[in-house]
């Protein structure tokens, strides 16, 4: 399992360092930092040398890595990698160089507590936030009151609620949040279409109540064991949360659950069938001559007239050796940013069914060696509130409780692309 | 400039401020969208061209693709101002890759800047041809960078520059400049006043000196005479001084150009070079206690060491030079070791005799062990320059054991020496089969196999050998680990052999295959091959042990590897024939003995040193080996054009050949075709001519002294005596001009050194004073018969460089001493020498004088001038002419000669006959008579 576990700023100097076995010497930090940091073209997150392999994550400019000298399993390590993040965010906001230094006494306390000799130990947000506390010191009476709590919390049923959860009003928060990939082909043809899905769920629920959850009626969980209707809702790579009783799933396919109290992510999937494209691009970009090139983008939105579309950004490459760009556009604002070689249009909102039109010219200067441009896509952003667009419904949430409150639920949906919704002309 | 250029302050400051790339790269696509839009407008001023090319070249540098602002750097070099223009020039050099475009466009302004007045333009554009290099650049430019070079108006700073820019084009592109013909004129600027000019042209010279010995001849006298001034005579200004030692770079460099001429005959140069390096050796006698000094001192002192070595081993300066080495390797400091030793390999690479050096064998071996790397691996080469058949037992043994924990990087080369010493020196068959077999065990990794196969070779050629070869192989099988090269020696010899030794105890047929077998299963497919050969041949000698190994090439029949289960195949099929088959005995023969073959092994030595600038005078080794390559590449540099050729065929060559060729003895260094290249003569320098000279020339002849040259600058009289087989010419210079001539050089080229020697008895001075004469003595010694003039090549620097070359008057028949005899002796000598071959005649028509009588006076004259002896009365006919001399030789001692000539009046025509004893002598004579009596010197 994982044998040390480092955290690197952007110039490779060692920000956290936690060795969990003695495999390894603190100076095993240098040879990540030579072979990975400092070498360029690395690209793969798995570096292995000889028998040493590096699993990297990178986020702010930070490295989040781990080292091992076994065969581990590289997708537990990366959920690790991941999960540290998200552990990290909730205590501390944001993780980047300078949090990481304010809160290095925090991350130490925390990366103990997630790992013991390098196995993954109980990594639950909300757990860990009962005994690892960033506020000042309680008294040694209550202290010792809620570590009797968390013994028989870890070791009961449900390690992941404790029994005593009282709320005055009983709610469940539902989102689900989709992301969604392109990449389009010069000639409109789409190359690739997915969609990464999280429903998470907030639960502020009194005693130990039992959930259930329903989706599409025609929902297909696993595609390979069923042929599937063609207007069906296909789901790939469910993950559930520990809570979910998968046999249960396995069985009748329904989704029961004790929940954990607060914010947790009950599911992930993916689906890579029947995406609704939320925004069509047409660009139009031709090279007149060797000194200019003309724009013409059309942005249309794909979905029913009463949502909306917002904070859509467009960031239209243009050529290395450009001078200017002169732009007209109807909505929104379009500029010329030559630190990144893009034009980026900004609109804030597009209604469904508008469509957007942008006009642009850019001049270009002679060069040395005669270059083809690389003509790197078009990139968007948007987010779209109360669509998904893989289908995906939530039918229904039910709480069962021995009190049989009343309880309110909300259901939210989200779609949003970010870097990757990619295309090319 | 700097206060100004803000925006250049900035943008470093931006750059230097980014904390991670993302950042600076912005930062640099920001300001290169600015440039680009900058330059699109146009209308730019030079400053604001100078500023963002500046800021270009500053995004260039930190590694980043810049494509735009060449032409604005083209347009900057042609501004005139002076910090527009550097700006330019570094962009030029910076940006432009040698094979770009762009660079035309530069051409020209550079040529402006060249020819410019003003030394920062010329010092700038010089940066710049040196800096890019291209073969376009010195094209067009190499003929415009030599005249700066030699342009009488050039300040010193640029003519330093011209000549290190030269040096770098000449590296680049040796074939552009026109090393031959530049040759007089470069090396007369070694007479420069200034040092710094001389250090440059000196670096210069060495490069091109080195392709065209012979061109670049005149160097060596103007080289000693250069160390001569500055050890000697202490002529340099105190700037030159490098603590207290005069321009040490300036020496080391003269020392080391000394060294790529073969040692001069000239025993005057000789005499002042010894007095040089003497000097050199007794100043560095004492170490001083600064540390700068001693480095200069020690790097001055170790090229003369070297020099000296190079002139003559046996000459009383080795002697004190071996002295101080020895005091050297066994210094504190690990420079000082380093280049003791190494120089210490150069004399025992190059010494008759090994003894002196024998003395400190201790101390080298000790060094073996130095802390450095580098020092050992200098003693390393000096041991195996230094082995021969005494010490050779000694030195393998005792490198044998160092190999054991020498250095990796160290080994293969000492497995090769090791290899090497014990074939050359071998004492005993026995020592050099137990050395190389402890050598494959020791080092196994590092064995090429160029060695294991001499081993087979030297093994298969001596019988005597073959048993006891047989029984230290199993011996050495036995041990637990063995090298596979030792199984590859071990399966080749017991497979020969084995049957030799299979009768005495503890080396049975079946403890023989055992140990043998027992190794195979850690070897590689090509060793196990060999080891079924070895196979196959016991199941023909040793039939007790033929079922197991049938049994193990039943097995190998099914292994994948294709050559091993061919091998297995075959031979199971040949092993399972029956017993009374002749087929099995037939394929099985003992191996014949290779035909004698040269080891391999030293030219995988050779191919190993790397060529560096400078050219090594001499390699590691025996005398025998140095004397052998200089032979080699004494011919290739007599080669027409560089040569840079000749050397690259033969590493070509040995490159291409593969193992198996070398094996043969293929000694490619010396092919046929190169032999043919090195037979072109050595042009002789083109001789002045006109009707004066001819006149001039004649007339000294046949006389003593006179008038040899004279033109509106110089004047060239001579006085000549002559003694026996010796001669003395007193050669007169007149400066007839009211300017000094400077950097005067004379040089004495003859054509056949064997029959004639001209020296100098002293080296001339090298300025000729406005309307003075200066003297100088020529010796010479006739030494065999010869036939052409020496040439006498006389150059100085009067404005431009002029170079005269005239014929000196010395003819065989200077050396001739007249002998008077009477008619009866002269009679009987000319019956005894008999007629041809030793008579030479010829019939030729003669001029007349005014009254169309026979001008018998001049006849006279020009035999007498000849130094014959005209015998009176012993002609009847009063106006023929008899004469007699003895011509004294060195070599080939006294040649009589005896002569008559027949004038007729009526038929202008004259009949000269020569006899002497030897017929050479009797043609010569005939030759040079005839074409003074030919011609109408009235």
């Amino acid at each position: 399992m994982i044998s040390a576990f480092f955290i690197f700023n952007q110039k490779g100097e060692v920000l956290i360092s936690r060795l969990y076995r003695t495999d390894f010497k603190r100076s095993i930090a240098d040879v990540f930092r030579i072979q990975v940091v400092s070498n360029s073209d690395v690209r793969s997150p798995i570096i292995t040398l000889g028998s040493t392999s590096f699993f990297h994550v990178r986020v702010n400019n930070l490295y989040i890595v781990c080292v091992t000298k076994t065969n581990a399993n590289a997708a537990l390590v990366f959920e690790f990698c991941y999960r540290f993040i998200s552990i990290a965010k909730s205590y501390f906001g944001k993780v980047d160089e300078e949090s990481v230094k304010n809160n290095f006494v925090l991350i130490y306390e925390l990366i103990d507590e997630i790992s013991d000799y390098g196995y993954p130990q109980n990594s639950e947000i909300d757990t860990l936030k009962s005994y690892i506390t960033t506020e000042s010191v309680i008294s040694s009476a209550i202290a010792a009151e809620e570590s009797s709590k968390i013994t028989t919390q870890a070791t009961g049923a449900t390690s992941w609620r404790r029994g005593d959860v009282k709320y005055k009003k009983n709610e469940a928060f539902v989102d689900v949040v989709e992301t969604v990939n392109l990449s389009m082909s010069a000639k409109g043809t789409v190359l690739r279409a997915d969609v990464d899905g999280h429903i998470q769920m907030r639960a502020y629920l009194s005693g130990t109540p039992e959930c259930k959850f329903g989706l599409n009626d025609k929902l297909v969980i696993d595609k390979n064991s069923q042929g599937g209707a063609s207007d069906a809702v296909e789901l790939d790579d469910c993950r559930f949360h520990q809570c979910v009783r998968l046999n249960e799933f396995d069985t009748s396919r329904t989704i029961s659950f004790i929940p954990p109290d607060g914010e947790f992510e009950l599911m992930r999937y993916r689906s890579t069938s029947n995406v609704k494209l939320p925004l069509r691009v047409i660009p139009t970009v031709n090279e007149i001559g060797t000194t200019q090139v003309s724009y013409n983008i059309a942005v249309k939105a794909n979905f029913g007239t009463k949502l909306s579309a917002t904070n859509v950004v467009l960031r239209i490459p243009t050529p290395l050796n450009t001078t200017g760009v002169d732009c007209k556009v109807a909505n929104g604002k379009a500029k010329y940013v030559p630190a990144e070689n893009v034009v980026v249009w900004k609109i804030p909102r597009i209604q469904g069914g508008q469509e957007c039109t942008f006009n642009a010219t850019a001049g270009l200067t002679s060069t040395t060696t005669r270059q083809v441009w690389a003509r790197p896509p078009i990139d968007v952003d948007f987010e779209v509130l109360m669509l998904t667009a893989s289908g995906l419904i939530v039918r229904f949430l039910k709480v069962f409780e021995k009190s049989n409150y009343h309880s309110i639920k909300w259901v939210r949906y989200l779609t949003k692309a970010s870097g990757s919704y990619q295309i090319r002309f | 400039m700097a206060a100004n250029m803000r925006g250049l302050t900035q943008f470093i400051a931006d750059i230097r401020g980014a904390r991670v790339r993302e950042l600076e790269e912005k930062r640099i696509n920001k300001e290169m969208a600015n440039i680009r839009k900058k330059f699109k407008d146009g209308n730019l001023d030079g400053y604001q061209k100078k500023k963002y090319v500046a800021k270009i070249i500053f995004t260039y540098i930190l590694g980043y693709k810049v494509d735009v602002g060449h032409m604005e750097a083209v347009n900057l070099i042609s501004s005139s101002k002076y910090s527009e223009k550097q700006i330019g020039y570094l962009a030029v050099t910076l940006l432009m890759h040698e094979n770009s475009d762009f660079l035309r466009l530069v051409v020209n302004s550079i040529r402006k800047d060249l020819d410019e007045n003003n030394e920062v333009s010329n010092c700038l554009a010089l940066h710049a041809i040196a800096n890019v290099g291209s073969s376009e650049m010195a094209e067009a430019l190499s003929e415009d960078v030599h005249r700066l070079l030699i342009s009488p108006t050039s300040q010193t700073f640029v003519k330093k520059k011209a000549a290190l820019t030269l040096l770098r084009l000449y590296r680049k592109h040796p074939t552009v400049i026109p090393a031959a013909e530049w040759a007089l004129r470069l090396v007369s600027i070694m007479d420069d006043q200034d040092l710094g000019v001389v250090i440059c042209v000196t670096s210069l010279i060495m490069a091109l000196a080195q392709d065209h010995l012979d061109a670049y001849a005149v160097c060596y006298t103007k080289a000693v005479d250069r160390l001569h001034r500055l050890v000697i005579e202490g002529e340099y200004s105190a700037t030159y001084a490098y603590y207290k030692v005069p321009s040490p770079w300036l020496q080391v460099k003269l020392l080391r150009l000394l060294q790529y001429y073969p040692p001069s005959e000239d025993a005057t140069l000789r005499s002042v070079l010894h007095e040089v390096l003497q000097t050199i050796m007794n100043n560095s006698a004492e170490p001083s206690r600064n540390v700068q000094h001693n480095n200069a001192q020690h790097a001055v002192l170790f090229e003369a060491i070297s020099l000296a070595i190079h002139l003559d081993t046996s000459s009383p300066l080795v002697g004190t030079s071996a002295i101080l080495l020895a005091r050297f390797i066994s210094s504190k400091e690990t420079n000082v070791r380093y280049l003791g030793l190494d120089t210490m390999a150069h004399l025992a690479a190059r010494a008759d005799s090994l003894e002196p050096l024998k003395k400190h064998q201790g101390t080298i071996i000790l060094s073996l062990r130095d802390k450095d790397i580098s020092v050992r691996r200098r003693a390393l080469d000096l041991l195996y320059s230094m082995c021969d058949t005494d010490n050779s037992e000694l030195i393998v043994g005792e490198l044998l054991r160092y190999l054991k924990v020498a250095d990796y990087a160290l080994r293969e080369e000492m497995v090769l020496k090791i290899a090497i010493l014990t074939e050359k020196y071998a004492n005993s068959y026995k020592w050099y089969v137990d050395t190389i077999l402890q050598l494959i065990s020791a080092a196994g990794d590092h064995v090429g196999d160029e060695v294991w196969y001499r081993v087979v070779q030297i093994v298969t050629n001596t019988e005597d050998l073959q048993e006891y070869a047989a029984k230290v192989v199993f011996e050495h099988l036995k041990s637990p680990s063995t090298h596979e090269s030792l199984v590859k020696v071990g399966g080749y010899i017991l497979g020969e052999y084995g049957h030799l030794i299979a009768n005495d105890t503890g080396y049975s047929p079946l403890e023989q295959f055992q140990v043998l077998h027992s190794k195979s299963q850690f070897c590689v497919a090509s060793t196990r091959s060999l080891l079924l050969s070895t196979y196959i041949k016991w199941v023909n000698v040793f039939p007790e042990i033929k079922p197991q190994l049938i049994n193990i090439f039943e097995r190998y029949r099914h292994v994948l590897d294709a050559e091993l289960q061919q091998r297995a195949c075959e031979f199971y099929s040949l092993a399972s024939r029956p017993d009374d088959d002749e087929v099995l005995q037939n394929v099985c023969e003992e191996m014949p003995p290779f035909p004698p073959r040269v080891s391999a092994l030293i030219g995988r030595l050779n191919r190993k040193l790397g060529d560096t600038e400078d050219k090594r005078t001499w390699i590691h080794g025996g005398k025998e080996m140095n004397l052998e390559r200089h032979g080699n590449s004494r011919k290739a540099t007599l080669g027409p054009g560089s040569s840079a050729t000749g050397t690259a065929t033969v590493t070509d060559t040995a490159d291409a050949q593969d193992v198996m060729s070398s094996l043969a003895g293929l000694n490619l260094s010396s092919s046929g075709d190169q032999l043919d290249l090195s037979r072109v003569d050595v042009v002789a320098p083109r001789v002045a001519v006109g009707p004066s000279v001819e006149k001039w020339f004649n007339k000294l002849t046949c006389s003593a002294e006179g008038l040899l040259y004279e033109d509106v600058q110089i004047q060239i009289g001579i006085k000549s005596k002559y003694q026996g087989h010796l001669g003395q010419l007193a050669i007169y210079l007149g400066n007839k001009i009211s300017v000094p001539l400077t950097s005067f050089t004379s040089t004495i080229h003859v054509n056949d050194s064997e029959a004639l020697s001209a020296t100098f008895a002293k080296i001339p001075p090298n300025t000729l004073v406005p309307r003075t004469q200066s003297q100088q003595l020529l010796h010479v010694e006739c030494k065999k018969v010869f036939s052409s003039f020496p040439i006498l090549t006389v150059s100085f620097l009067a404005g431009a460089h002029q170079s005269i070359s005239i014929r000196l008057p010395i003819s065989v028949t200077k050396f001739i001493e007249g002998v008077k005899l009477g008619q009866a002796d002269f009679f009987e000598r000319w019956k005894v020498i008999g007629g041809p071959p030793r008579e030479a005649q010829a019939v030729f028509p003669i001029p007349l004088d005014g009254t169309g009588q026979l001008d018998l006076v001049r006849y006279r004259q020009v035999v007498s001038g000849n130094h014959l002896e005209i015998l009176e009365d012993v002609d009847p006919n009063p106006s023929n002419l008899v004469a007699a001399g003895v011509l004294h030789t060195s070599v080939d001692g006294k040649v009589g000669c005896l002569l008559r000539l027949e004038p007729n009046r009526e038929a202008k025509l004259c009949r000269l006959t020569v006899r002497s004893t030897s017929e050479d002598v009797a043609m010569e004579v005939l030759r040079l008579i005839e074409k003074l009596l030919r011609s109408d010197c009235s």
